[in-house]
């Protein structure tokens, strides 16, 4: 049987006219770039007598507005190949891109609900509501959301599993169907097979997974490391800060992959030299909230000594779980090498969020308020994690975003360098990897976990962005 | 340039200019109906509260709106041609060389990253086309002009190596430098402090003169306008109430807001518990919130329901003055005359016992020369030198001096932020110099409180009212629940005259009065017996100081809490404190009560301090005294007595004394202390600074 096509039955409605998109898109383009040089301006708002606005075009707001137009016309063929694929019966119908649309369904609903609701009471919600007003926030945040839900509904998306091998599909093209499907089984790998034999698509659904199980974690840790560490340097100053800052220089200055390659070593693996890293670095966190609570409530013994029984037994136990892997209800585990990746992570990413953390705070504490605590007899702990730290949230929100990203390229990296996850593993940088040997010949194993990767960095650059920009304005 | 040469009409003919900016949301009108004109040599002084729309005004006319801002309506001529009509490229040479304008920030208009000769040398090189070794001629010329010391070397300078008064003295400079005919001034010395206000004024006003440039004075402050301008327009809410003559204004003021304006501020000789300050009532109408009818009807006592409020109100002439005009229905029917009618005469708080003593305060700040590997050569900043006073209990000492005067570094000795290098600070009879706020025990904290400045950054932006003022609460032990503590905090908010519903607002919802009643229900939430005020109102409008001000008095006199009141500003000083000390390089210079320190004898620095004092009052005549240089530094003070590099009695001192050995504390009267060596009789000699004209 041939493979089934990309866009199947409506493609020939929609092909064109996505075609003539991509074309008044480019033409609007460079006459827009040739209209700037030749010096025409975009029109003026012009202030009616009457207090309107209105705006007295010039070609080059046509221009611009043929591009807008084209944009749109695409993404609503787009829309419609996927409602398409939703709709119509069989896969040849379908096409490739109706029946990834139709696999992402689960996905499609959550976004819709995600931000019908977040549009109605985008005024109630702060920053996150303010993101609604920003064009560029929306796009980040929709793609950022698209590959979580994808992670969440990974089991509902895929067709086939991560590490099924169907050898006779391997290398097959994208939309080939299976040799002999069992039944139920989906009849085709949507995005084709690898070298191995194994379903693409599926791979890269379960990759998102993969990948955002450890990186948003791993981040967060390396923000609780910094900030622990980062808000006395800042506030005190003195030798605290000039030893802390010079560890944190030296561990910047290590070069990062070569950290790597040690940290998997076997000999230092046995050593146990990791797991001594991660018992300090996780045992940041629970410092972090023991601390939190205890200069919040001191004056209320009975409520603080509740929150921090809590803390000491939540953390605890995940810190015996994740550092030890000894959780004595055995619950809570992490596999070895996903131990050493998210400490190589924490490890290089804390010391840059120490230094945004004590160049915040050494902004902050100069501020009335921080007099004020300290003039009412406020202990350094409370002015630094109630006074300070709260108002320093947005440039840490924004880096936060970023650093995701980073880790998400760096988790990418390591696994294309075969280090730290198994090698079976899913996770977009190692199917990258072994698609690359291959890539002249077959590219499209190696493709759709690259494009993933791209959309997904990008979609948080922009929702940085959006923060950022949103954040200044008032 | 041989037709402007020739031309002799206004320089600067504003007429019913309407500006506003349009945001996401919708149009903000921040200038409505705005007319003015500047005649050449003329100085127009522009005033009214933050937000009123002067800088917009100024901004319109240096067509420099923005993107979102837009001139709805109206003309700007300026000698006689409308700016809206000229080209992008007439424009900019028109504002690099007609129409200069000085900002408040003075970094604001200087380049980090150039030598300060370079920076000047560039506006004619550009404008004019003149060759760079002529255009270092005139910068150097010009440096000379604005009276800066030892211009080569300033010329060679960076930015950053000046102090804040010299930059506004190069900004200046750098404004001259292609001879304007209109210069406009944005609240151009507002970041400084009054002694170097006071030089700088005399600079512009003398600069006027001399190259018989018009103005446009921008300013909050009446008094420093009484000292520079012809001509003041008064703004309220983005229109012009009232306009005309200097004398005209002040004397025969024909607005309801102009009068309130006047009697919101203090004036010499007034006091505080006869005639207090008169508030305005109620808020400043957001530009989208404005009344129907007149902007200033919610707040006016004259307001006249059916007519006030009917429709727009335009500019009446008044008949008999030059140029004087105002916008209010009703100017001619009112009784300018009559006095105010006051609210309930204040008893005045009966001063109790010494509860705080301070002797020979010393503190002293070692700073490393380098940081890092500290040791080798220290350096001693003396920002404490023996310091003694007292306070009593509901007494208002006021401190004033300069910045850098070490008024801030006593406030954190006070409060335990800092300990003393030497001497004792007695808390009844407790001495606390030593104990850092740490070790004290929850009285002493919360018996010594503290009030700041900025009332943008007193209050944490991310934590509601009422839990701020909670967590005080929990600090200070008071109140066995949340509930309790609730109910007390909603008292003081009731104490210091907000509405309950504030408990659950985000500080930023909040004006910046408002938030500084916060921070003083804050500071009074245990019961404090001592406040320090670190310039409670300097950041406020005229018209909301005038409500703090009386807040803090009333809760001072129920609550017989003995108020350390830090200022520079000596119009407000002379109001409400009982007593003043006067701080120089951490010195104190002179003690005494408030009558002792305003009238002679003075110490030569209170006597220039108190003439650079601008008064709102036509009737007044003043002293000018202007103090060369700046203010020495703490690192490296000088020789003997502190203030004997800007002295202007030096000479009356026989030999060297001066710059050899530190004046002895002098007792002039019960009561009154000077750090002076100057002889009985010369200092008998001394004139007062500030008379007020015999009618
Ligand atoms: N922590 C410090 N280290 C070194 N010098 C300081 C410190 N704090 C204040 N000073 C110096 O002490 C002097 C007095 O400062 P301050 O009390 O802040 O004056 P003011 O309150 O009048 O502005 C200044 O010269 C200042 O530079
Ligand atoms: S017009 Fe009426 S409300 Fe307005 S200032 Fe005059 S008297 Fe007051
Ligand atoms: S001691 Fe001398 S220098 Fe100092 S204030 Fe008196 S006269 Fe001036
Ligand atoms: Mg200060």
């Amino acid at each position: 049987m041939d493979p089934i096509t990309w866009t199947g039955s409506l493609g020939p409605f929609l092909n064109p006219l996505m075609l003539a998109a991509i074309a008044v898109f480019v033409l609007g383009f460079f006459a827009q770039l040739v209209l700037n040089f030749a010096g025409v301006q975009p029109g003026e708002v012009q202030i009616n007598p009457d207090h309107t606005l209105s705006v007295a075009r010039s070609p080059n707001d046509y221009a611009l507005m043929a591009m807008k137009y084209a944009v749109l016309l695409f993404l609503a063929c787009v829309a419609v190949f996927i409602v398409g694929g939703i709709v119509q019966p069989s896969l040849e119908q379908k096409g490739i891109i109706g029946a990834m649309g139709q696999r992402f369904l689960p996905v499609w609903i959550a976004m819709i609900l995600i931000f019908a609701l977040s549009v109605t009471f985008k005024r109630r919600l702060g920053l996150y509501g303010k993101l609604f007003d920003s064009p560029i926030g929306m796009v980040g945040f929709f793609l950022v959301m698209f590959w979580m839900l994808t992670a969440i509904f990974a089991g509902l998306v895929a067709t086939h599993g991560a590490i099924d091998v169907v050898s006779q599909m391997r290398n097959e093209v994208p939309g080939s169907f299976m040799p002999d499907p069992d039944e139920g089984e989906y009849l085709v790998y949507l995005l084709g097979g690898d070298n191995l034999g194994r379903d693409v698509f599926s791979r890269m659904v379960f990759g998102a997974r993969e990948v955002l199980k450890i990186a948003p974690a791993a981040t967060l840790f390396a923000f609780m490391v910094g900030i622990t560490l980062g808000l006395p340097a800042g506030y005190f100053g003195g030798k605290l800060d000039t030893v802390l800052t010079f560890i944190a220089n030296l561990v910047l200055a290590f070069p990062v992959i070569l950290l790597f390659y040690l940290l998997v070593t076997p000999e230092i693996v046995a050593s146990g030299i990791p797991t001594y890293m991660a018992a300090v670095l996780f045992l940041f966190p629970i410092i972090f909230f023991v601390i939190l609570f205890n200069s919040r409530f001191f004056t209320q013994p009975f409520t603080r000594n509740i929150y921090i029984f809590l803390t000491v037994l939540i953390g605890g136990w995940l810190y015996l779980g994740l550092a030890w892997n000894s959780d004595p209800l055995g619950i809570i585990s992490m596999p070895g090498n996903i131990l050493i990746v998210f400490v190589s992570v924490v490890f290089v990413n804390s010391p840059t969020v120490f230094r945004i953390v004590r160049g915040i705070v050494l902004d902050i504490k100069t501020r009335d308020y921080v007099a004020a605590g300290q003039t009412r007899g406020e202990g350094p702990w409370y002015i630094m994690l109630w006074e300070i730290l709260p108002n320093a949230r947005g440039p840490l929100i924004v880096d936060f975003c970023l650093r995701i990203g980073y880790t998400t390229i760096l988790l990418g990296t390591l696994g294309f360098f075969g280090l730290g996850v198994s090698p079976e593993s899913p996770d977009w940088g190692s199917t990258i990897n072994e698609g690359r040997r291959l890539l002249t010949i077959y590219p499209h194993p190696a493709l759709p976990p690259a494009i993933a990767l791209m959309t997904m960095v990008l979609g948080l650059n922009l929702l940085a962005d959006g923060l950022r920009e949103e954040s200044l304005r008032d | 340039m041989a037709e402007d040469t020739a031309y002799d009409g206004p320089i600067l003919e504003i007429d019913k200019l309407s500006i506003s900016f349009f945001t996401r949301l919708r149009e903000i009108p921040a200038v409505m109906d705005f007319s003015a004109n500047v005649m050449p040599g003329e100085a127009l002084g522009l005033v009214g509260e933050s937000g009123c729309g002067k800088s917009t005004v100024a901004l319109g006319v240096m067509q420099d709106l923005g993107v979102n801002g837009k001139i709805v309506g109206g003309t700007i001529k300026f000698k006689g041609r409308d700016l809206s009509e000229m080209s992008p490229e007439e424009l900019r040479d028109i504002r690099g060389s007609q129409i200069a304008m000085i900002y408040q920030e003075p970094m604001a208009s200087l380049n980090p990253a150039m030598k300060i000769g370079k920076q000047l040398a560039e506006v004619p090189v550009i404008h004019e086309g003149i060759s760079e070794e002529e255009a270092m001629k005139r910068a150097r010329q010009v440096v000379e002009d604005v009276k800066l010391p030892d211009p080569d070397r300033i010329l060679k300078a960076y930015p950053h190596q000046l102090s804040g008064g010299q930059q506004q003295r190069i900004v200046i400079a750098m404004a001259l430098m292609s001879k304007p005919s209109l210069l406009i001034l944005d609240e151009p010395t507002t970041a400084l402090d009054v002694t170097v206000e006071a030089a700088i004024v005399e600079l512009v006003k003398d600069l006027g003169k001399k190259y018989g440039t018009s103005m446009l004075f921008i300013s909050h402050n009446l008094g420093l306008v009484l000292e520079t301008c012809d001509r003041i327009c008064v703004m309220y809410s983005g229109e012009a109430v009232e306009r005309g003559s200097i004398e005209d204004v002040f004397d025969e003021m024909k607005h309801p807001y102009t009068q309130a304006l006047f009697r919101s501020i203090p004036l010499p000789g007034a006091d505080k518990n006869a005639s207090p300050l008169i508030a305005i009532p109620g808020n400043f109408p957001l530009p989208h919130e404005r009344p129907n009818g007149c902007n200033f009807g919610p707040r006016c006592d004259y307001f006249e329901a059916g007519r006030c409020d009917a429709g727009p109100i335009s500019m009446a002439q008044v008949e008999g003055n030059d140029r004087h005009a105002t916008r209010c229905l009703r100017f001619q029917e009112i009784d300018w005359s009559a006095p105010p009618t006051l609210a309930d005469k204040k008893e005045k708080g009966v001063i109790g016992d010494t509860v705080l003593k301070v002797d020979n305060l010393k503190k002293y700040y070692e700073v490393a020369a380098n940081s890092m590997f500290g040791g080798a050569d220290k350096k001693v900043v003396k920002a404490n030198e023996t310091i003694s006073f007292e306070a009593r209990e509901s007494e208002t000492l006021a401190i004033v001096g300069e910045s850098g005067c070490g008024k801030s570094t006593l406030a954190k000795v006070l409060m335990g932020l800092e300990t003393a290098t030497e001497g004792q600070v007695m808390l009844d009879n407790l001495s606390i110099e030593s104990t850092e706020i740490q070790d004290r025990d929850t009285r002493t904290v919360s018996s010594i409180q503290m009030v700041f400045q900025n009332p943008f950054d007193t209050l944490n932006p991310s934590m509601t009212v009422g839990r701020q003022i909670i967590r005080a609460l929990e600090i200070f032990k008071i109140g066995n629940t949340e509930a309790e503590r609730r109910v007390r905090m909603l008292e003081l908010l009731d104490l210091v005259k907000l509405p309950r519903e504030f408990a659950d607002r985000m500080p930023r919802q909040l004006s910046g009065g408002q938030k500084q009643r916060v921070g003083i229900a804050r500071a009074f939430a245990g019961g404090a017996r001592i406040v320090v005020a670190d310039e409670p109102v300097s950041a406020l409008d005229v018209s909301v100081q005038a409500a703090v001000t009386d807040l803090l008095m009333e809760i001072q006199r129920n609550e017989k809490t003995t108020l350390l009141f830090i200022s520079h500003d000596l119009s407000i000083v002379r109001y409400l404190s009982d007593r003043v000390m006067v701080m120089y390089l951490g010195h104190v210079v002179e003690l005494g009560s408030t009558d002792q320190v305003f009238s002679p004898p003075y110490h030569p620095y209170t006597e220039a301090l108190l003439s650079a004092v601008p008064i709102a009052d036509t009737s007044v005549e003043k002293k000018h005294i202007v103090l060369e240089g700046d203010i020495p530094s703490a690192m490296n003070p000088p020789s003997g007595c502190p203030f004997q590099t800007r002295c202007r009695w030096k000479s009356e001192v026989p030999g060297n004394l001066c710059e050899t050995e530190v004046p002895p504390q002098r007792k002039m009267a019960a009561g009154h202390e000077i750090k002076c060596h100057l002889a009985d009789d010369i200092l008998a000699q001394m004139d007062p600074v500030i008379k007020i004209a015999a009618e």
